[in-house]
């Protein structure tokens, strides 16, 4: 009798939990609808004075109307976004990487000091620097340039922190293969810990990736000029214009995402990874 | 240096240091100058950058490429900014990478004359002087120096469906009051009665308020012009305006844009005259201009704002004495281009007098009544010793009573505080 | 020479490979943060209109008017009011939400992917969203075509302040692209519990809320701290969908309006007061860096376990 009460009880939590489950999900992805569902319409359709759920009819055009709009250069932006993206993802990886072995492995007097040289910027929001950053980097003369975007963003402390936590739990006895001379530390890295890393390689370079595909702040201040334009900055444009086509705003916006939206649906594994690794203290 | 280290975590920004606030659209700082890098010269001729925000019309960024292509004593490179703009420009004045040229709304900032920022323009007018709107040239003269060229008259002013007006049996408002009874009189299910923005007017009847209660942000002496019984009741009234229930708020786009009005959202809204050619289109012959109308039958008079975008120099250029010719070319010399600046691209006022009388397109209909608004009704949008810091602290105050509802006279007291401290630090 | 060169470069010449290693790195953070840090903290002694690279020493003039100021210390409280409601109310839902999936027993991925979608988006996308589509002031706008159905009048999401909707739009827009992110944490938490432990629980007879107060939340407790540290770091540091949502022809009201959105318009906007922007920005460091270093130990920051 009891055991049978008790199943009661779990199908219809089981039920409950579903629902609750369903219910979200429909709630998470309605904003992505309706950015495809507004993208797609007509401006009439948008602003009619009865919402409807489907546009009477699919403005396909909008997508081409974009592409052809001179005033917001959509696939160059689409294209300076992939460059930074990558290389900066690339660069991080291997000075992020090779900062972190040494401050793990590397035997040095004073690597404490430096240790805490660095974790000491996290706690500095970026308010602070933001327009001395900004004079310093224009005196180098990397305004609207891609140097200028990708460079700054090549130094990222937490990255940095991560790898060297990552590095400390790295199992010694797969270095202690390799010998203990000096030349080692390269060879070592190189040889033995990276290809024994790529799990975490690739969860680090997802969400550096993410991270530079979403950056807003610093494309926005140290390119102007339409030519160095990242998506964000497109798309910043348009609702900031002084008038707003809204199926292009949102259509642009969903342009915006997709890339990641795919990265999302295939790498999520890797993805899940790196976030997982970012709030792992111990 | 947040931005860019922002770039690599921020987004989800578990990163302590590199900071969500992306958004920190500061917005600003810009450089590219379109200079070549050695930023001199090319072969003889000097080279020259030469800023512009983005305006609103189809072919204007054309029109200014073109302009800079004819001038032949430089190669002038035009860099077209949307976003931001006077955050863009303020911020790129800083660097040696900033423009050679640039346009500034009503003139560079008192800051940025007191800084040594700009450069002193006054013997570029030469006889041309009188011809240019006095009060645009007053506007941006610090001193006795004048600090920029005043290329096109701007201004702002209420518009309205003549149709509506006329099916509920209402007259053109001529007082506050009037508005009002008008604006509940208008709404109805689908149409809101006004429209002045989605914060309610905080961002432009600032100005108005005050006008059209015979004051002003600062009296002539440069003292604070409204610590007056007449600011508090004008005041209040944008408030009841507020809470009638016949403002439109929350539109997807701001008093900037005409879609509210044209998407028949609202009966009147305070817009911009370049929002006109839009109108005319989508209600042809079935609209109205008014100033924003008097306190009452017995305060004030109507207003509009004007303002202007003034073209000036940058004290770090290299080729300041170039970038002085090319202005006095472009927006002294070259009156054709100054008219079809003015007129081709949507409706805007020549900055001299001459050019007006010219116009064609305002000697008849709504634009021929905003021209005479100008004239007779027109307040600089702000003075030039009104400070950011004496604006935020109007605005905040603005917000809390239209919004909030709180006593117009204890704010007004606050904000004066604000601004006689501005005002004697400027002088200092 | 040779003897001094060869000290330096360490036994093994470890000095100079930790050079090799860690060298480019700390080189950039000095030329691209530390430079730019030192700059700013200079700047707040001086009077810095309209420059970077003033002449007009103030001392602490500055700090004094930025603790006297009414709204900057308003928006140090929008802060702290804002991140009492968000922490708990994010910490609550992404930990329901990582509760809900890792019982589910079909489509547990697919809910995962759900959740965690949003992620992808950024603060500027789902502020377009939020403003222009959902929490539209106007009658098509979703929420407003909703309440219709009932009969309810449009709301001007983001115009009024009485009472403040402007939360609702910006708490929601928040918990969507942040939920996700800390289920993910918190997944991963669960997943480190031990099944024998609750084994072991279900023997004792304890079930639902028993477990979770007494197995599931004690287990989770470094991941709750880590995700804690995490949401007030962000709050602190909250921007993008304030200005997205709230500013409006280059105006922002005063309300709703955190610490660094008042930094930017007083200094980084067309203010460009420098000196006061950078005091406020140390200020605000200071108090984010206590903040953050009451609760770093939990982190255990800095241990090298060699």
């Amino acid at each position: 009798m009891a055991v049978i009460q008790r199943s009661r009880a779990d199908k219809t939590g089981i039920v409950i939990r579903y629902v609750v489950l369903a219910v979200g999900a429909l709630l998470f992805l309605l904003p992505f609808y309706l950015l495809v569902r507004n993208g797609l319409a007509t401006e009439q359709d948008i602003t009619s004075p009865s919402w409807k759920l489907f546009p009477s009819s699919l403005q396909w055009s909008n997508i081409a109307e974009l592409f052809n709009n001179p005033a917001v250069p959509m696939l160059r932006s689409l294209i300076n976004s992939l460059v930074i993206a990558v290389v900066q993802t690339v660069g991080v990886l291997v000075i992020s990487g090779l900062a972190g072995y040494g401050l793990a492995r590397i035997p040095f007097r004073y690597a404490n000091a430096v240790f805490y040289f660095i974790v000491a910027t996290l706690l500095i929001p970026a308010a602070v620097t933001f327009v001395p950053s900004f004079v310093l980097v224009s005196s180098l003369g990397w305004v609207s340039t891609l140097r200028g975007l990708i460079i700054p963003g090549l130094f990222q402390a937490f990255a940095t922190f991560l790898f060297r936590q990552y590095f400390l739990n790295f199992p010694r006895e797969l270095e202690e293969a390799a010998a203990l001379d000096g030349t080692a530390y390269w060879g070592t890295f190189w040889r033995i810990v990276v290809p024994n890393s790529k799990g975490f390689i690739a969860a680090i370079a997802t969400i550096t990736f993410i991270g530079s595909w979403n950056a807003f702040l610093w494309p926005l201040v140290i390119a102007p000029d339409q030519s160095a334009w990242t998506v964000q900055i497109a798309l910043s444009t348009f609702l900031t214009a002084q008038t707003i086509d809204l199926p292009q705003l949102f259509i642009a916006a969903t342009i915006a995402i997709l890339p990641l939206v795919v990265m999302f649906v295939f790498l999520q594994r890797w993805i899940v990874a790196g976030v997982e690794r970012s709030g792992i203290s111990e | 240096m947040s931005g860019a280290r922002g770039n690599g975590f921020n987004r989800r920004q578990f990163l302590i240091g590199a900071g969500g606030m992306a958004a920190m659209a500061v917005a600003g700082c810009g450089s590219n100058t379109g200079r070549s890098p050695d930023s001199g010269s090319s072969g003889s001729k000097p080279a020259l950058s030469q800023w512009y925000h983005q305006y609103g019309e189809a072919g204007t960024q054309q029109a200014v490429e073109r302009y800079a292509k004819e001038y032949a004593d430089a190669t002038v490179t035009v860099q077209w900014s949307p976003g931001d703009y006077d955050k863009k420009a303020a911020s790129a004045l800083l660097t040696d990478g900033g423009p050679d040229v640039f346009e500034y709304g009503n003139g560079p900032s008192i800051d940025m004359v007191k800084g040594g920022q700009v450069v002193d323009l006054t013997d570029l007018l030469g006889d041309a002087k009188s011809d240019f709107t006095p009060s645009l040239i007053a506007r941006m003269t610090y001193q006795g120096k004048l600090y920029a060229i005043p290329q096109v008259t701007d201004m702002q002013l209420l518009v309205y469906r003549k149709s509506l007006l006329s099916a509920a049996g209402i007259q053109p408002p001529t007082t506050v009051d009037e508005l009002l009874a008008a604006a509940k009189k208008l709404t109805t299910d689908k149409v809101k009665g006004l429209f002045v923005g989605n914060d309610g007017g905080v961002g432009i009847l600032g100005g108005p308020a005050l006008w059209s209660a015979g004051l002003d942000y600062l009296k002539e002496d440069n003292t604070f012009g409204f610590d007056d019984p007449a600011a508090v009741e004008s005041l209040r009234k944008l408030r009841e305006l507020f809470t009638s229930k016949a403002l439109l708020l929350g539109a997807p786009t701001d008093w900037s844009d005409p879609s509210a009005f044209t998407q028949g959202l609202t009966a009147m809204q305070f817009t911009g005259l370049w929002t006109l050619p839009q109108i005319q289109k989508a209600f042809p012959d079935d609209f109205g201009v008014l100033p924003w109308p008097k306190l009452n039958s017995s305060t004030g008079a109507p207003s509009v704002p004007v303002g202007a975008y003034g073209s000036a120099v940058n004290a770090k250029s290299k080729n300041v004495d170039a970038a002085k010719k090319f202005i006095k070319w472009l927006w002294v010399d070259q009156a054709d281009k100054q008219l079809d600046w003015a007129q081709s691209f949507g409706f805007h006022i020549p900055a001299r007098k001459s050019l007006a009388e010219k116009a064609e397109k305002l000697k008849s209909g709504p634009a021929a009544d905003a021209v005479k608004f100008v004239n007779e009704n027109g307040h600089a949008q702000t003075p030039l010793l009104w400070t950011p810091k004496s604006g935020t602290a109007y605005s905040d105050a603005l917000n809390r009573i239209i919004k909030n509802g709180t006593d117009p006279a204890g704010e007004i007291k606050a904000v004066k505080a604000i601004v006689e401290a501005e005002l004697q630090r400027v002088a200092g | 020479m040779s003897t001094v060169t060869t000290r330096l470069r360490g036994r093994h010449d470890r000095n100079l490979w930790f050079l090799i290693f860690v060298g480019p790195f700390v080189l950039g953070l000095v030329v691209f943060v530390y430079i730019p840090i030192l700059w700013s903290i200079w700047l707040s002694f001086f009077d810095a209109h309209n420059t970077v690279t003033p002449a007009n020493f103030v001392g602490l003039g500055n700090y004094v008017d930025m603790l006297a100021d009414s709204a900057f210390r308003s928006s140090l409280i929008t802060f702290v009011v804002f991140a009492l409601f968000i922490v708990p109310t994010t910490f609550v839902a992404s930990l329901g939400l990582a509760l809900l999936v890792n019982r589910a027993r079909f489509a547990k991925t697919f809910f995962r992917s759900v959740f965690f979608l949003p992620t992808a988006c950024s603060y500027v996308v789902a502020s377009l969203i939020w403003k222009l589509s959902i929490f539209s002031g106007v009658r098509f706008g979703l929420m407003n075509t909703v309440l219709g159905w009932f009969g309810i009048e449009p709301i001007a999401w983001l115009s009024v302040t009485q009472p403040p909707w402007y939360w609702l739009v910006i708490v929601t827009a928040r918990m969507w692209l942040q939920a996700g992110f800390y289920m993910i944490l918190f997944l991963a938490g669960l997943q480190r519990i031990a099944p024998s432990l609750y084994e072991a629980a279900a023997i004792d007879g304890a079930t639902g809320w028993k477990v979770l107060r007494f197995l599931t939340l004690p287990q989770l407790r470094a991941t709750s701290t880590a995700v804690l540290l995490l949401l007030l770091i962000n709050a602190f540091q909250a921007f993008d969908e304030f200005y997205n949502l709230l500013s409006s022809s280059g105006q922002y009201p005063p309300y709703a309006r955190p610490p660094l959105v008042y930094l930017y318009y007083a200094a980084l906007g067309q203010g460009q007061d420098f000196g006061h922007g950078s005091a406020g920005a140390v200020i605000l460091t200071l108090l984010i860096a206590l903040v953050a270093l009451g609760q770093g130990r939990f982190l255990g920051l800095g241990r090298r376990e060699d």
